[in-house]
């Protein structure tokens, strides 16, 4: 079906500029594998929003990482549009967006499949956690806005680990929403966390080994990794997202959730950290 | 997912619920709790394309994929041109995910919609988990093949569409065939005219058969202490939790004379796993019979306690997580020899390709 | 690929072989699928479409701005071009102007035929998706359409039944005495001026006319004409497969045969 209409531009691809590469320091990890990265996690940034909170994640020395910024707000609960449906719980629908200028490369405004992939994870990990059927007939929005991502994202393409990155990022969303959603003041049965562990090949052809938090740039290569969202005290998983190869050994997908699991209990203690002070301070 | 509408009363899924949580489970279309729904399936369907399959489920849904493959330049990262040329082997091992595009259609839905994005997203991630499939794009260091999936649900989305379209994919890459090339080395590439003559994207005899094979996705969900496969949309609507789970079989080369290896059951390497958001979290809870005030003498007197306790028989919602026992019986159950995960596999196999 | 339309007139034989009034290869199935309450499959040549109709049934929530009308039923028509159908893969977009422009169409068309004010309140849903595309394509979905309509059992006055037709020679050349074609596929679609004509049962009425290439006035009568008379051969083929697989039904008793039936049975 040709066009008659209209001249339509050339089709084929174009390619975007390529900047001069900056000298890569060498993929390092200087953390023990089972460290995490610092985290600094602010409730009530956004006095405009029923509940918002910031979540930074430290800057590694000497490794392209530099650190994540993150904030999210919560608009709601709110009575649904005239013309929706009746719904006996509430309604959530969360956004995920990285700024333009999140990543080395410019993100546009509207949100691409990635982003959209990653609001699809983050409503299933909030909705665990949710006790929905106390708002019924209302609906509430999550907004999570990537100020900056986790690396310089023309390194992330070339190395092929940009998606890989994206665990990093799923992270550190549902941690921050799940803040916002308490600073909202919206019935959760537990505050999720998120938390990321992934198998790296050793070093000098050694026997792979599990990191909690991989920062996908210090490695060489990442073999698998997972993603969950956890509830600490209710010790059950809302999201869990895995993938990398991995043979039939049973145990090795075993230990890695359990070793996500495990991070994610790290960051559920800056919210719990964080919440309290907020409490504290009235 | 969530906008797909559920259309039972809280004593529809409380009946569905309890039924699916006896031991062994009563499904509603009398199934096993592992056996999936008898399906037809063709490939080649379609001339134009490299590879095609139709794949038709008992209960009416049905759907077509195409694959299509184009020559591209391979853009070169500028670093490699200041180092030294790289070998073969090494620059086949810098291949690239977005070598392949997949996009799902549904009909009725925007194909922007988070739902569909994360349907591509999950098809798209359990081909590439493992670097093999971009291996098989590389021509040499200039050119690659770019490979794009157009996944097409023809009926109307009766039950969550995944299975049937993950298996449909399956079997329009083992049908796939390319052009075999005629050149050499890193000269422009040239390929043979005559189609009987292409290779298949995937071998189907002789030494290259060893590697992976295309995945398939299992849709698994629990209810009770159930794990029950291939869920119809009146079991998803009860579900606790729902997993997609990604596997592929890894073909070993057999050593000579080595007898033992030719045991049954193949072996299955998981690439992905993604939680499903189930459709139940969203249903209408029930009214039990002491606390509704229009059939009872005595109104309750605490409404909110009466809300929050569960009375056996009425069905409420499921809230919260999944213990991580329960997900990993899931994935256990994928991943046993001769479990479900072979028997489709086997189904599959059946299909002649042409 | 421009198309060397010079040897027409030397052999009077299009390009794939063809006389100037001969239609391609048709090849249609109804009840294509269980699920649906109506689905076809059409082939006129390497064009291939199904359609899948739902409905009618209870109006969805308004999306996409449809209007809910209160006495009749309203038509959403959805085309799915597929992005393997052409040669070279090109992925349109929901929002294509030219996907939208045929999705009116037909179901402008439909509405004037069909008896939706039998039903108020509800929505007729017509799917169609294009699995391999070689000219004619807004014929071919009109097609596949009255195929599925009669397959879902919804009335209508009579069949919708279209094809195109083009002119052998091009608008720049001016050539008075180019002859009509019909039923053009792509490679001629490129180069020639062509109409897509529907028309309503065996009657001369016309459902659907959509002309958008430049053609000279004097050309257009011939081709309006060849294009009907090919509206009316497409006409018979619909009515023999809807009969065949109505026949086929009977048969394998999945309905009654009654004296009310209106139609001889080739049997």
């Amino acid at each position: 079906m040709a066009d008659r209409r209209r001249v339509n531009g050339p089709g084929g691809i174009t390619v975007p500029p390529i900047y001069e590469a900056e000298d890569l320091p060498l993929p390092d990890r200087s953390r023990q594998p089972n460290g995490i990265r610092a985290q600094y996690l602010k409730t009530g940034v956004t006095p405009s929003a029923s509940g918002s909170a910031y979540l930074e994640i430290e800057p590694q020395n000497g490794s392209v990482s530099k650190g994540m910024k993150l904030t999210c707000t919560v608009h709601g609960p709110r009575s649904l549009p005239r013309s929706a449906p009746f719904s006996p719980h509430m309604v959530l629908s969360t956004h995920v967006k990285f700024a333009p200028f999140a990543t080395r490369q410019r993100r546009g405004y509207l949100r691409d499949s990635s982003e959209r992939d990653l609001s699809t994870h983050l409503e299933t990990a909030l909705r665990g956690a949710l006790i929905a059927d106390r708002w019924p007939k209302s609906g509430v929005d999550v907004i999570v806005t990537i100020i900056e991502g986790d690396q310089a994202r023309q390194v992330a393409v070339e190395q092929g680990i940009e998606e890989w990155d994206m665990m990093n990022v799923l992270g550190g969303c549902i941690t921050v929403a799940a803040a916002a959603l308490a600073d909202a003041g919206i019935d959760c049965v537990d505050t999720v966390s998120g938390g990321v562990a992934a198998l790296v090949p050793g070093k000098d052809g050694e026997e792979p080994v599990m990191v909690l938090d991989p920062v996908p740039s210090e490695h060489e290569e990442i073999l698998a990794a997972c993603c969950v969202a956890y509830l600490p005290s209710r010790d059950e998983i809302t999201n869990l997202w895995l993938k990398g190869s991995l043979s039939s050994d049973a145990n090795l997908q075993r230990m890695l959730i359990a070793r996500a699991v495990h991070a994610s209990k790290g960051s559920s203690q800056a919210v719990a950290a964080s919440l309290t002070e907020a409490a504290l301070a009235g | 997912m969530a906008s797909q509408q559920i259309l039972f009363s809280p004593a529809e899924l409380a009946y569905l619920h309890r039924s699916l949580s006896l031991k062994p489970p009563i499904r509603p279309d009398g199934r096993a709790p592992t056996q999936f729904r008898p399906l037809t399936a063709e490939t080649g369907i379609l001339p134009g394309t490299n590879g095609s399959a139709r794949v038709h489920f008992s209960d009416g849904t049905e759907a077509i994929v195409g694959v299509k493959a184009e020559i591209e330049k391979t853009i070169e990262a500028p670093r490699a041109e200041e180092s030294k040329p790289e070998s073969n082997e090494a620059a086949s091992e810098r291949t690239r995910g977005d070598w392949l595009e997949l996009a799902v259609e549904i009909p009725g839905q925007r194909d922007d919609e988070a739902s569909t994005v994360f349907l591509s997203e999950m098809l798209r991630e359990a081909l590439l988990a493992d670097k093999e499939f971009a291996k098989k794009l590389f021509i040499n260091r200039r050119f690659h093949w770019r490979l794009y999936l157009d996944v097409l649900l023809i009926s109307p989305p009766l039950s969550y569409p995944l299975p049937l379209l993950s298996l449909t994919t399956h079997l329009a890459l083992l049908a796939t065939r390319l052009p075999r090339l005629k050149s050499e080395g890193d000269e422009d590439p040239m390929f043979d005219d005559d189609w009987e003559a292409s290779t298949f994207l995937y071998p189907q005899e002789g030494t290259a058969t060893n590697g992976s094979r295309p995945p398939i996705t299992l849709l698994v969900v629990a209810i009770g202490d159930n794990v029950i496969f291939d869920p119809a949309k009146e079991e998803l609507a009860v579900a606790e939790t729902a997993l997609a789970v990604s596997v592929a079989e890894v073909r070993r080369a057999q050593k000579a004379g080595d007898m033992e290896v030719d045991s049954k059951g193949r072996e299955l390497s998981l690439l992905s796993i993604r939680t499903i958001d189930p459709p139940s979290r969203l249903t209408p809870p029930g009214v039990p019979h002491t606390s509704n005030t229009g059939s009872s003498a005595f109104a309750p007197t605490k409404l909110q306690k009466a809300g929050d306790q569960e009375t056996e028989g009425v069905w409420k919602a499921p809230l919260g997580g999944t213990k991580f026992g329960v997900l990993d019986g899931i994935i256990q159950a994928v991943l046993e020899k001769g479990g479900v995960a072979d028997e489709v596999l086997d189904g599959l196999e059946g299909v002649e390709l042409s | 690929m421009p198309l060397d339309t010079s040897t027409y007139s030397l052999a009077l034989l299009r390009v794939d072989g063809r006389r100037w009034n001969e239609l391609r290869r048709l090849h249609a199935q109804i009840r294509t699928q269980d699920a649906a309450d109506g689905s076809s499959y059409l082939e006129m040549g390497h064009t291939k479409v199904m359609c899948i109709v739902t409905g009618p049934s209870e109006q969805q929530q308004q999306r996409r701005g449809q209007t809910s009308q209160r006495d009749a039923a309203a038509i959403n028509v959805n085309v799915v071009i597929a992005g393997f159908s052409s040669v070279d893969r090109k992925k349109s977009g929901r929002n294509d102007k030219r996907i939208q422009e045929i999705e009116v169409t037909i179901a402008n068309a439909l509405a004037s035929n069909l008896h939706t004010h039998l039903f108020p309140h509800s929505s007729i849903t017509i799917s169609l998706h294009v699995l391999s595309q070689d000219g004619s394509l807004l014929a071919a979905l009109l097609n596949a359409t009255t195929l599925a309509l009669i397959d879902a059992g919804i009335p209508m006055t009579d069949y919708i039944a279209a094809c195109t037709a083009g002119s052998t020679s091009t608008y720049a050349a001016g050539d008075d005495s180019a002859d009509p074609l019909l039923d053009l596929n792509n490679q001629e679609e490129q180069e020639l001026p062509f109409l897509t004509v529907a028309t309503l049962g065996d009657s001369d009425r016309i459902a659907v006319l959509v002309c958008e290439s430049r053609v000279q006035v004097t050309r257009l009568e011939g081709m309006l004409v060849v294009g009907v008379d090919g509206c009316k051969q497409v006409k018979q083929f619909l009515d023999q497969v809807v009969r065949e697989k109505g026949a086929e039904m009977v048969r394998e008793g999945a309905v009654e045969k009654s004296d009310a039936m209106g139609m001889v049975l080739d049997e």
